[in-house]
Order: C-alpha cells, then sequence, then structure tokens
C-alpha cells in the first residue's frame, strides 16, 4: 500500500537548490546546439553522464499517445556500432548502471560509471543521439515489455489510474490530457515513419543538453565531448547523415542531388567535392524545427465530479485543482502551501484525516509543476468503513482555514526549516547533481538556480501562502474523483 | 562583402570537427583507487556499541540505534512487532505524539522508529535538540491507549487493502511456505491476529526488544570523536534495560517436490509469481560471495541477468523479471519472479524454472560472470558515495563476526570468484526441483498450473497466506448442535433421563497414554473430575512428575518441573469456571461460555459443524460430525504471557463406557510436536486424590 503512493509524494519535493554548499559548475554550448554542464567532485571514483532531450509526452501527436516513452525503451537497442543488447550490456560490464524516464516534459538517460570509464559514457550517448538502430524485432519486443509495464504500474496497481484520470479531465485542449505510458492501441498502430519522424525531429543535438558530475577533469572532459559530440553534425545535417548510412546511393542522389560516394562516415562534415560540401552545409544551416505546444490555456469551468470503479477493498478520493507551470513566480508559495498542509507528520492534512478523525488510512496533497501548466492534487484512502463524503468534508474544511487564517508563525518557521534541510540534503549524489543541473537549464531558467533556488522560497510570506491558497484552491473549479471497489459497480 | 564573412564565420566550426571512427570502442583508463576509511568502534558502559563514521562533506548528522535482540515468535498475535514498531514514536511520558511530531518538523529533522530500531537524521546545528527528543523517546515512550487504539484501526484498514494489493499478497505467501509455523519469518499478520493485540503486549514487546545490552548505534556524518562520546554521555548513558532477547529458531520448511499455491486475486490482470525456497546459509558463510555473484547473474543486479534477458527481452513476457537472495542469520530464502500478462504464466513459470535448473548443471559463460563481477564492482564503489554505507559495513563486519579487512579486501575477494565456485553453490544451494511456486492472480489461470505440482494438487491460500476454508453456512442452531451433541454422548438419553444418568457418575479417571517422536519413553497424562468441582491433571513419564494442575472450583495452579506452583490467575479462574463440568457443553449456557456456529466444513473428508468457543482467555474450535455428532476436533488457542500455541486435537475410537460414548484416541499437534495417544483407562466412582494434583 505504502509503496504505491511513494512516487507521488516525492513530487512535492522535486527542490534542486542548496543553501551552504554552492554546487561549481562550467557550461557552454557546441555549435550543433548541444548544451553542456560539467560539474567535477573527486569525493567518489564515480562519474555520471547524463542526456536530457527536451521531448515528452505532451510533444507526441493525439493519435500516437505513448510514443515518447516507447521510444525511450526502443533507444536501449543498440546504434549503427552497438548490436542489439550491447547497450546496457557495455556498461554493466564495465561496472556502470543505466536507466532512462520520460516525463510529460522531458526524456532523461544517464549512465553511472566508474570514473575511468568516462570516455565510455560519452561514446554510448553520442550513439544514440546519432545513429540508433532501430529494427522490428526490437520494436515488437519492447511494444509487449511497455504493455507489461503499464500493465504492473497502472492496470494492475490499485488506485493507479487516477493519474490518467485526472489529466484527462483537468487539460482537455492541451496535451496534458495524456499520461506519458499512453495508449497501447496507439503503439500498435504506429508506422516505420512514426518512428523516423520522432527521431529525426526530436533526437538532435539542438534538443539535447549533456549534463555530467563527478570524479572527472574539467579540460579532459572538454576534449572528450569534443570527439564524441562536437562531431555529431549540425542541422539537418544530423539527419543528411542518418540518411547516408540508410539510403541507398540512388535515394540519396535523389534527395540530395550528390553522390553517396562523395561522403565518408568517420568526416561526414567534409566531403570530397565541393558540390557536396555546400549540400551538406546548406543542411547544416537549415534548423530543424522542434514542435512545442503552446502553455495550456485550459480551465475548468465548475466541478467535474466522477466515479471510477477499480479493484480496490478501500475507497478512495482524489480532487484535482489547476495550478500554475512550475517557472510561475506563485509556484513557490504553492510549494510551501501543499507542506503547511501535507509536508510531515505534523502537518495538517495527516494530523486531521488520519490521526484525529482516523477516517483515511492515507491522505496527502501534492503540487504537481509541469513545464505548461500545474495541478494541485488532494487524495485520501478512505478508512475501513468510513465515506468519501465526510472525508471531502473534512478536506474542505482544512481548505477553508488556510485560505481564511495566515498560517502560525510557528508552522511557517517549521516550513522554512524543513526547506533549510531538504536543500542541504539534495545534491547528496553525482547522479543527483548532473540531473538538477540540466532540468534547472531547461525547465527553469538557468542551471545556476541550483544553488539559489533557496532564496525564492526564503522570500515567500505568510500572506503569499494565504493569497495563493485563495486564487488557486477554488472550491467551484475543481475535479472531485471517487473510487469504488468493483463489486459495488456490480450490484447497481 | 558581408555574405562573405557569414560564409567563413559558418565555416569555422565545420573545419574544425575532428575526425572520428565511431567503431572503434573507448578503452577505459587506469582503475581509480577506492579509500575506505576505517570507523571509529567502541563500547558504552551500559552495553551499546558505537560505530562512528565521519564524514563533513555536509552540515549533517545521523544517529541510528540498532537492537541487539533476535526476533520474536508472535503467534497468536502475528504482527505485534510492526504494530509495536509503528507506535513507539507516539508519545512520551513528557509530550504528546502532536509535541513530538511539531518539535521534530520543528528542526526539519527526521524521527522513525520500527520494531528493532531507531533513527534520527538532522542538520548538525539541531543535533542537540534531535538528541533529546529521540532519548526521550527510548526511554520514555509511554504507547498511549488512545494512540493503540488508532494504529490498530488503521491496520485493520491496511489488511483490508492488502486483500487487493498483489505484492502484499505475494509477500505474505512466500514468507508464510518458506518457514515452519513459529517462526517469526514466516508469520503474518491477520485480522484475527491483530485482534489478539493490545497495550500490555506492546509495551512487554518493547521493554524486551529494546534495550542497550547489545545495542548498535551508528553515528555517520558532521561529528567528531569527542563530541560522540559527550551526546553518548548526556543522551544514552542513562539507558538501562534487560539483556537482549535470543533465541534459535528452528529448520527452514523443505518440500519434495515443487509445490505451487494459488492466492486469488479477482480481476487481474497479471499473475506475481514468486519461485521460492529456504536456504542454508548465513551472511557470515564463506559461501555468500558466491551466491550473491550467482544471483547477480542469475536475475539481481545486472540488467543482462539470464531471467531478465530470457524473458523480458527474448520473450517479452514483462517488464522485469527478478531473483534475489534474502540472507540474514535468522532464516534465509530465495525468490524468483514478476509480474506477468495471464496468458503467459505457466510459460513465465517453465522458463524460471528452467532458468534455474540451467544454472546447477553447467558452468556459466566467461562474459557472463565477468559482466557481473564489474557489476557488483562498480555497485560497491557507487554505495561508497553515501556516508552510511561506511558504517554499514562496520556494523557488519561486527553482526556477521566478518574479517576486519572483509571490506578493504571486498574487490579482490569478488575477483576470485570463479565459475566452478558458482556451480559448486548452485548445485548446493539451489533446489530447483524443490520449489514453492507462488502464483497470486486471476482464478482463470489456476488450471495451466497444474503440471508445475509435485502432487498434482494445487493448494489455495488467501491473501494472509492462510488455507482457504471452502466454509458453508449451517444448518442448525448452535443450541440444536449443542443438544445433538449431548443427547449423542449420553446414548439418547435426554432430560430428566439424562440428569438421572449424570447423577450417578460422581467421579472420573481416565488416562491417556501418549507416543512421542522426541521422547524415548511413553507420557502418562492422568485426567480426574469430581461432582463436587474439582478438575486435576498431571503429565508423568519416566518415572518423573513434569507437570500438574488443578481447580477446585474457585481457585487453581499449574505446576511444572521447572518453575514449581503458580496460582491461576483471576481471569483463568474466570475462564475455568466457564467450561467446568463432565461434559463441558452442557454447562455452556449456565456458564456464561461464549460460543456460535461458523459453519460447516470437512474433517478427513465429512462435513462437520464448526463451533467457536471463547472463555474469555482464549478462543477454541470445535468441530462437531455432521451425521453422528461426535466431536472429531478441537483447535485451542492459547496464550499466556508473549507466547500463544494452537493445539489441535484429532478424537477417534469412539467407544461406550457406563452410557457414554467417549473418544479412545486422542492425535495432539501441539506446534513442531506431534503426540499419539490412546486412553488406558476411563474409570467412573473411584476415588480421587485430589492432593496429588496440587
Amino acid at each position: 500500500m505504502k509503496q504505491v503512493f511513494l512516487l507521488l509524494v516525492s513530487f512535492g519535493l522535486g527542490l534542486s537548490a542548496l543553501a551552504q554548499r554552492e554546487i561549481e559548475y562550467v557550461e557552454y554550448d557546441l555549435d550543433n546546439g548541444i548544451h553542456v554542464i560539467l560539474h567535477e567532485e573527486h569525493s567518489t571514483p564515480i562519474v555520471a553522464v547524463t542526456v536530457l532531450y527536451h521531448v515528452g509526452s505532451k510533444n507526441e501527436k493525439a493519435d500516437r499517445t505513448g510514443f515518447a516513452h516507447f521510444f525511450e525503451h526502443l533507444l536501449f537497442e543498440g546504434t549503427a556500432n552497438i548490436e542489439r543488447g550491447e547497450y546496457s550490456e557495455l556498461v554493466e560490464k564495465n561496472g556502470g548502471t543505466l536507466n532512462a524516464n520520460t516525463s510529460q516534459d522531458r526524456t532523461f538517460y544517464y549512465e553511472i560509471l566508474p570514473s575511468n570509464q568516462l570516455e565510455l559514457g560519452l561514446w554510448l550517448e553520442s550513439e544514440r543521439m546519432l545513429h540508433a538502430k532501430v529494427d522490428s524485432v526490437g520494436i515488437e519486443t519492447q511494444r509487449s515489455v511497455v504493455k507489461e509495464e503499464k500493465r504492473q504500474r497502472v492496470d494492475n496497481q490499485p488506485y493507479a489510474s487516477f493519474f490518467t484520470e485526472m489529466f484527462k479531465r483537468m487539460f482537455k485542449e492541451h496535451p496534458y490530457n495524456w499520461v506519458p505510458i499512453g495508449s497501447m492501441e496507439h503503439l500498435d498502430a504506429a508506422q516505420e515513419a512514426d518512428y523516423v519522424d520522432f527521431y529525426r525531429t526530436f533526437y538532435v543535438p539542438a534538443n539535447a543538453t549533456l549534463s555530467i558530475a563527478g570524479d572527472i577533469d574539467i579540460d579532459e572532459t572538454k576534449k572528450l565531448i569534443k570527439k564524441y559530440f562536437a562531431s555529431i553534425p549540425k542541422g539537418q545535417a544530423i539527419n543528411m547523415f542518418r540518411d547516408f548510412e540508410l539510403m541507398s546511393e540512388d535515394a540519396f542522389k535523389s534527395k540530395y542531388g550528390v553522390a553517396k560516394s562523395d561522403f565518408d562516415g568517420n568526416n561526414f562534415m567534409n566531403p570530397k567535392s565541393s558540390a557536396s560540401k555546400a549540400a551538406v552545409k546548406k543542411q547544416a544551416n537549415t534548423a530543424i524545427e522542434i514542435p512545442r505546444p503552446e502553455k495550456s490555456k485550459d480551465q475548468l469551468d465548475g466541478v467535474v465530479k466522477d466515479v471510477i470503479y477499480d479493484n480496490i477493498t478501500l475507497p478512495g478520493i482524489f480532487m484535482g485543482y489547476r495550478f500554475p507551470e512550475q517557472t510561475h513566480a506563485d509556484m513557490y508559495a504553492l510549494q510551501m502551501m501543499n507542506d503547511v498542509l501535507s509536508g510531515s507528520a505534523s502537518s495538517r492534512i495527516n494530523k486531521s484525516l488520519v490521526e484525529k478523525k482516523e477516517m483515511a488510512t492515507f491522505a496527502f496533497s501534492f503540487s504537481y509543476g509541469l513545464e505548461d501548466a500545474g495541478m494541485g492534487i488532494f487524495a485520501a484512502i478512505a478508512a475501513k468503513d468510513k465515506d468519501l463524503d465526510s472525508i471531502q468534508m473534512e478536506f474542505d474544511k482544512q481548505i477553508d482555514l488556510i485560505k481564511s487564517e495566515l498560517i502560525s508563525q510557528d508552522e511557517f518557521e517549521k516550513i522554512r526549516n524543513q526547506y533549510e534541510n531538504q536543500f542541504i540534503s539534495s545534491n547528496s549524489t553525482v547522479a543527483g547533481i548532473a540531473e538538477n543541473l540540466a532540468d534547472n537549464h531547461v525547465y527553469n531558467g538557468g542551471a545556476e538556480k541550483i544553488n539559489t533556488e533557496l532564496e525564492n522560497y526564503m522570500k515567500v510570506t505568510r500572506e503569499d501562502i494565504q493569497r495563493v491558497a485563495k486564487k488557486y484552491l477554488t472550491q467551484d473549479k475543481r475535479i472531485i474523483l471517487h473510487y469504488l471497489p468493483k463489486e459495488e459497480e456490480e450490484q447497481k | 562583402m558581408r555574405n562573405f564573412i557569414v560564409t567563413l564565420t559558418l565555416l569555422v566550426p565545420t573545419l574544425l570537427l575532428a575526425q572520428i571512427d565511431r567503431s572503434v570502442r573507448p578503452e577505459a583508463g587506469p582503475a581509480p583507487k577506492i579509500n575506505i576509511e576505517d570507523s571509529e568502534v567502541f563500547e558504552t558502559d551500559n552495553g551499546i556499541t558505537v560505530i562512528l563514521s565521519e564524514n563533513h562533506k555536509l552540515p549533517k548528522v545521523s544517529f541510528s540505534l540498532v537492537m541487539g535482540s533476535a526476533p520474536m515468535t508472535e503467534g497468536e498475535r502475528a504482527g505485534l512487532s510492526d504494530v509495536a514498531g509503528s507506535l513507539i514514536t507516539s508519545g512520551t511520558t513528557n509530550r504528546t505524539k502532536d509535541e513530538l511530531d511539531n518539535e521534530v518538523d520543528y528542526i526539519g529533522a527526521r524521527l522513525s522508529a520500527d520494531n528493532n530500531s531507531m533513527y534520527l537524521s538532522c542538520l548538525t546545528k539541531h543535533m542537540d535538540k534531535g538528541l533529546e527528543l529521540m532519548s526521550d523517546v527510548l526511554m520514555n515512550a509511554n504507547f498511549p491507549k488512545d494512540e493503540v487504539d488508532r494504529i490498530i484501526t488503521q491496520n485493520e484498514s491496511a489488511l483490508a487493502s492488502a486483500k487487493s494489493d498483489a505484492g502484499t499478497m505475494s509477500r505474505n505467501v512466500v514468507a508464510k511456505v518458506n518457514f515452519p509455523e513459529g517462526h517469526p519469518y514466516g508469520e503474518v499478520m491477520t485480522e484475527e491476529s491483530l485482534k489478539n493485540i493490545n497495550r500490555d503486549a506492546i509495551v512487554s514487546y518493547y521493554k524486551k526488544t529494546f534495550t542497550p545490552k547489545g545495542s548498535y548505534l551508528v553515528v555517520v556524518g558532521d561529528i567528531d570523536r569527542a563530541k560522540t562520546e559527550e551526546i553518548i554521555e548526556k543522551y544514552f548513558a542513562s539507558w538501562t534495560g534487560s539483556n537482549p532477547y535470543k533465541a534459535e529458531l528452528g529448520n527452514r520448511n523443505q518440500n519434495s517436490g515443487n509445490r505451487v499455491i494459488f492466492v486469488n486475486k479477482q480481476g487481474a490482470v497479471q499473475s506475481v509469481i514468486a519461485i521460492s525456497f529456504p536456504m542454508d546459509v548465513a551472511p557470515g558463510d564463506e559461501d555468500y560471495l558466491k551466491l550473491q555473484v550467482l544471483n547477480g547473474l542469475l536475475g539481481g543486479g545486472v540488467f543482462g541477468n539470464r531471467l531478465m534477458q530470457n524473458l523480458r527481452e527474448d520473450k517479452a513476457y514483462t517488464y522485469g523479471c527478478r531473483s534475489r537472495m534474502s540472507i540474514d542469520e535468522y532464516g534465509s530464502y530465495f525468490t524468483a519472479g514478476g509480474n506477468f500478462r495471464n496468458e503467459v504464466t505457466d510459460s513465465a513459470i517453465t522458463e524460471i524454472l528452467y532458468e534455474i535448473d540451467r544454472i546447477g548443471k553447467d558452468l556459466v559463460e566467461d562474459d557472463e560472470i565477468k559482466m557481473t563481477k564489474a557489476y557488483m564492482a562498480g555497485a560497491f564503489a557507487r554505495s561508497l558515495e553515501s556516508p552510511s554505507t561506511v558504517a554499514r559495513f562496520a556494523l557488519n563486519i561486527i553482526k556477521n563476526d566478518l574479517p576486519k579487512d572483509y571490506y578493504q579486501t571486498y574487490l579482490q575477494k569478488l575477483e576470485a570468484v570463479t565459475k566452478q565456485d558458482l556451480l559448486d553453490v548452485a548445485k548446493k544451494y539451489l533446489t530447483a526441483g524443490k520449489c514453492n511456486i507462488v502464483v497470486v492472480g486471476n482464478e482463470e489461470v489456476v488450471d495451466r498450473l497444474l503440471p508445475f505440482d509435485g502432487d498434482g494438487k494445487i493448494e489455495k491460500l488467501d491473501a494472509f497466506g492462510n488455507e482457504v476454508i471452502e466454509r458453508i453456512p449451517a444448518d442448525i442452531s448452535a443450541d440444536e448442535l449443542i443438544n445433538s451433541y449431548i443427547k449423542t454422548i449420553a446414548e439418547g438419553a435426554e432430560g430428566k433421563k439424562l440428569d438421572k444418568k449424570l447423577k450417578k457418575i460422581k467421579s472420573m479417571k481416565e488416562v491417556v497414554e501418549y507416543q512421542l517422536a522426541q521422547a524415548p519413553f511413553p507420557m502418562k497424562a492422568t485426567q480426574v473430575w469430581t461432582n463436587d468441582g474439582f478438575e486435576g491433571r498431571k503429565m508423568e513419564g519416566n518415572g518423573m512428575t513434569f507437570q500438574k494442575s488443578y481447580f477446585d472450583g474457585e481457585k487453581g495452579a499449574n505446576w511444572n518441573m521447572q518453575g514449581g506452583s503458580t496460582p491461576l490467575t483471576d481471569e483463568e479462574v474466570e475462564a475455568k469456571k466457564k467450561s467446568s463440568g463432565l461434559i463441558s457443553e452442557m454447562n455452556y449456557k449456565a456458564n456464561g461460555m461464549a460460543y456460535e456456529i461458523l459453519g460447516m466444513e470437512e474433517v478427513d473428508g465429512k462435513l462437520a459443524y464448526v463451533l467457536k468457543v471463547n472463555d474469555g482467555k482464549d478462543d477454541s474450535f470445535d468441530y462437531y460430525d455432521k451425521e453422528t455428532f461426535y466431536k472429531v476436533k478441537s483447535v485451542v488457542i492459547t496464550t499466556s504471557e508473549e507466547e500463544t500455541r494452537e493445539t489441535v486435537i484429532n478424537y477417534g475410537d469412539f467407544k461406550s463406557v457406563d452410557g457414554f460414548i467417549f473418544p479412545h484416541k486422542l492425535d495432539v499437534v501441539i506446534g513442531p510436536m506431534a503426540l499419539n495417544g490412546k486412553v488406558v483407562s476411563r474409570e467412573f466412582n473411584v476415588k480421587v486424590d485430589t492432593d496429588s494434583y496440587k
């Protein structure tokens, strides 16, 4: 039971700055558009090599949902120089570990390696970026694996569909309408052209952030990055290179007007003839248009109330409120408001619903900030024989209270102390630092936020917390989902 | 001109690009050095072993206090330690729970406890406040009644939801089938066992388990030796307690063939498969590291392990298939499995069993062992990033009696493991043909499981690992059952006729001889009853009296060889009163015994009524044959102090003695003990020497 919610609770804690220890780093852009961030730290002989692609489920077409996540699976299948199954094997047999994850906004890959294997990590990630190889065996295998992942994480998991149900109702227009796991029918319907398009549009240098942290030498690392990543062609030239590797002579000639034989894969930007040079230069200077949805304008226009029947024993209630996007200035106060309500054992929701009134086995709230919009969620699983309406009334009482009265000075101090502790504790691993640096660069307006974000929280006042509570916890505009045991549906 | 410049600037980076042959794989640089600093270890006067691991990277410090007690058998109170653990931070004699929560949260600290440990982590600047709270909890936890009630209610809800959580169901059943009755690791909290947990039991558990003697305090972070000694003196020196609880735990279960256990989860779209078996190994054993390599290769750490490659990457049956060896000093076992869609449940089992079998037959490939060892070496290096790792190493060395340089030389030891070593340990520990195959899933998959079971009979257990008793509603009431039973054993006599018949009996003496597998001589059990309310029991063997007990209607006592005589408590007296009489069922109503009929279920293939009886102290379940009304079986759950015991008695060989039907065969099972009893004599109206039972 507990583990189901672990993931959710941690959303509210996605903080990334540090109070006392300054995280030092260097950052620069390669000519092809890759943004590089390096952090040097020698306490443990390991290094984290990460690449963040600015693509997530919100970049999917409405009839191809789940594609970004599926693609993440496919990109472990191999490259022109790495056989199927070899990718992870190379990391593991060299003492490393690797994984990836996909959200609405990003796809993130990482390897954590012994520091003497830095070059291996760079080679692997540059291979993935340049010319991943996707064949039908891989597609079929990963299709089944993803389906199992959905069954395990969503379908067979009590209450787990609430995420999907909530987003579906909150965002009618914006692609946050669906969640990263997406639709299995859409994956089945995908054609080869879909894969090719997706790779050629989103897996390109200008859409990538390479962030490395650990036991490295900055100068040495820069040299290696130049070797493996600066050599990746810029603009549309990367897709020309991909065509060069896959197309026949004739097809290449008819597409680009120059002979394939003019080119050398190991020195692609310097072909033999001047016509070919001009052709590849032209492609390099043609930027790739990366389609991104606009910030969500979706607003609720009333209370949306629904019942969902699930394989559960205890009923549950989930309420959703529209919050702003993660970079909105109000998000600092909203996160602190959330911590007053649900940040720790002594916070209001736990004290009232779980401990005092004993109406819920679990009750919490969290604020979920995304690139284009946010959501605040209140959730509770009923205690045995307790009804959802009385839980909702208690939630509403707590919401009214935080809107009508300033939080106490003690509560305020408590939250601030907790933030300080969290900031000091975050960034305790090199993998976490690499990820936070990349995230801050892409989504929060700069890598430097890793060191300055705490100030923004410390500026929040008690009045701010009350103000955002009033503004965003709109009782007349919210989603209320009741989860009930399936048997009750059958009896109806 | 302008165009020219633009072209030039664009040309510059293009020309700077280096040539690269991407098919050439990078070579590793020189291996980095791994340093593991020694932790400081010292003992306090009150028996705490302190392990200090300084790390000043962040201004934080943590204190992890781990008890030296063994896990306790909880029996009828299964789940007691977990409930007690979650109540430790529920308030002290100085602070209510609200105050405590508030003070902990105020300094942004974390203070938590479980059934065997307590943990504090905070910023160094808040250390004194944090320790003040921790030591207050440690020494003054007061388990307030309302918090106990609340946690128990909360557990009731959790148990209700466990019935729809496949993962919990699977873990419960795996625990249950791999450990014998009475082993703490095989105990699973149920709705029934939760009812038996009360504040007294919780307090007594806490007192027994949380004691300084034999405990370990692991201090990690931004603190030095002098400060550590200072805070220990200040916050832990006055902590006192008894010796830690020790226990010798029984043998693991061992099957003769594969055993399939099915747990029904309605509407499941996946089967949770767990293939498991007990292992006879402890962390300090020589084979431990070899087993870790073996498991890593089979289904542990590496993504490229055999189970993952076969079942996910090759067959796409699952998102993940893994194996695990849970090895500790009190009980070790192996599990392999994952979540699989319904249609491939049987194929998945076949493949997992195939992999377990295969690894014990042939040497593994060079590549595989190389990769696994490299992965483990890498994981070892990565683990050193966390400051608590070094302290954990020190704790392991002490607890498991490892050589002092075990972790300093870990990488060399790992490198020395050979393919032959793996084959040897696989042969020794992996019992592919004697697995417990636990499947939690949809009823529709059951038929596919049949081929895997050694005896072709699939056991069905519930979410808590108990047999699914298919009980049907009774067709008579409890009172009707009791009347029919009395009439039967009185051979048809009822009402006044029966009273008359009973009046003739002034006393009874029954002698049963028990054969006990563990004892070389038979045991003689004598039981007496007189019509003025006296009851006595005696257990003798080999010329000695082991136990005796009596009750005279108002008071009584238990006596045993080691402990002498203990008078019955008031509670026991009250309970005894309720079950008095030659045929105690006759007096249930008059004596205020609580009883109810639960339904009917099969006993040895015949339907029997189940009557639940509670005398205010213990529950018992009596089974009456539906046709004959003979009492064929009794299950008595007794609790004394912390111990809960289930006694099962099967009755047989019913014969008439002086107008009453009595059983003459009593087969008794008490925990791991089985006794076969035969009534050697039963006499009425004999002289009873009541004193010999006192």
